[in-house]
């Protein structure tokens, strides 16, 4: 018999795809939504409501840049009222000191920045747009309000070895959370992870910076690594298992297990346009297919760490393997590793992206109206 | 563990949120990427980190509470706080030095 339905703990509100960044590792579908299809504030208002009365605690306002939403204060507010932990995921581009004021009135409880480079020229570049002195003058503003700051920086080849010199720029911007992200490849940096994907040698060297910040700053500053994936022998236990704690919604109302489920072309995702969102989490197709360990072909089936794990990630299994239900071929495990093993003995041959003589780079776009 | 001055102010930082848990209806605290579930004594001494309230003072109001000697709580509430330090959801108030 089936386990009950956990309890979800914390949704991503992917708020609208709309950006002014060009990030080419961008997480967003390939197939981006539409302005004219996004939910309305009152769309939102009953996801935020049905979200809290589910259990869920924390909100991430995401996108997209979730600031090109001229609503984005009620949105806050209502995810007060419904006493939800509320965190604006956000490239700061369009936080004035007007709109962060009505943000902390509204109730706001904290704010991640990301940043591209710890230097404007790189970052700029990586971004595809002029952004950096902008991020700079908002981490301040973030201060001033005295709400928790994270940084994310997405690592790539072309800024892991200025690792110090990000870290450093952390510092002395008093954030407490720094997430080192590495590329995920989903997305946009699927399309371009040849590209992106860091050598053995640099991830190494990332991989000595990280643990001695992490050190030193104890107390001080919390500092996130994780070896990428395709540099690792185990799988991540991706989302804690499908369907067992978080939930997205996309900008036109599709909810999905995880942010970048859209690459599983073989999933329906409903929409809260037509179904209660604790319908879509309790009955959904989509949220049942991977849920547990019952679905679970072998090596998964009998393996000993189907529980930690969860088989890994079904997206990363969609777009190696083409097919969501194998093992994740990150797992040494998988029959699949050695395609990812000849792909990144491939990628360590390729030049630096972001510099004059890569042009192999695609920038992410928007959608239209 | 060494205990803090008696006469030092815990308070709950502003990044966290002491609320009622809708599901269970028991006390939680939210924090950035994070939830605490309180027990009945951690949600005691966490309502008394109010920055005016020393540790002293939470040590007698428990040890009162708990009908236990003061000596036996006191070790207890400070590995308690010290648990939320770690977590950086405390600020101690009128700290001379660093605990």
């Amino acid at each position: 018999m089936s386990r009950p339905t956990p309890r979800p703990f914390s949704l991503l509100a992917e708020v609208t795809h709309r950006c002014p960044l060009h990030c080419p590792y961008c997480s967003n579908p390939l197939e981006l939504a539409a302005q004219a299809n996004e939910l309305t504030t009152d769309e939102w208002r009953r996801v935020l409501n049905e979200a809290a009365d589910m259990g869920v605690l924390h909100v991430g306002f995401s996108g997209g840049e979730p600031l090109q939403r001229p609503d984005l204060v009620e949105l806050v507010a209502a995810a007060r009222e419904a006493g939800l932990y509320s965190n604006l995921i956000t490239s700061s581009l369009g936080l004035t000191r007007q709109r962060i004021k009505e943000l902390k009135r509204a109730g706001l409880d904290s704010i991640q920045i990301s940043f591209q480079s710890d230097e404007e020229t790189l970052a700029d570049r990586i971004a595809g747009t002029s952004a950096h002195a902008k991020k700079l003058q908002a981490a301040q503003l973030v201060r001033e309000f005295d709400f928790p700051l994270t940084i994310n920086v997405v690592l790539h080849r072309g800024n892991i070895e200025r690792l110090e010199k990000i870290i450093a720029l952390a510092e002395k911007l008093s954030a407490e959370r720094l997430e080192l992200a590495n590329t995920q490849y989903y997305g946009w940096a699927f399309k371009n992870r040849g590209a992106l994907l860091p050598s053995r040698e640099q991830i190494e060297y990332a991989t000595q910076i990280a643990t001695a910040a992490k050190q030193r700053l104890h107390g001080k500053m919390e500092v996130l690594f994780v070896v990428p994936d395709y540099y690792s022998d185990r799988p991540k236990p991706c989302m804690h298992g499908w369907g067992q704690k978080h939930l997205t919604v996309s900008p036109n109302g599709e909810v999905l297990p995880c942010p970048t489920a859209h690459e599983i072309k073989s999933l329906r995702f409903d929409t809260v346009r037509e179904k209660s969102l604790a319908w879509i989490w309790r009955e959904s197709e989509a949220f049942n297919r991977f849920r547990g360990t019952e679905w679970m072909p072998e090596p998964c089936h009998s393996c000993e760490f189907r529980e930690i794990d969860f088989g890994g990630c079904r997206c990363q299994a969609a777009l190696v393997t083409g097919d969501a239900m194998v093992t994740d071929p990150t797992c040494q495990f998988s029959p699949h590793r050695k395609t990812l093993t000849e792909f990144v003995e491939v990628s360590q041959k390729e030049s630096a992206p972001f510099s004059s003589s890569a042009d192999e780079i695609t920038f992410r776009q928007n959608a239209g109206k | 563990m060494q205990l803090p001055s008696p006469d030092i102010r815990p308070k709950l930082s502003s990044r966290a949120r002491l609320q009622t848990d809708k599901v269970t209806g028991k006390p939680i605290i939210l924090y950035p990427e994070g939830v605490l579930m309180l027990n009945p004594t951690g949600h005691a001494i966490v309502t008394l980190c109010t920055g005016e309230v020393t540790f002293q003072q939470i040590v007698d109001n428990l040890a009162a509470r708990y009908k236990k000697p003061a000596q036996e709580i006191s070790p207890q509430v400070a590995e308690y706080l010290h648990r939320l330090q770690e977590k950086n959801l405390l600020e101690m108030q009128g700290a001379t030095e660093p605990i």
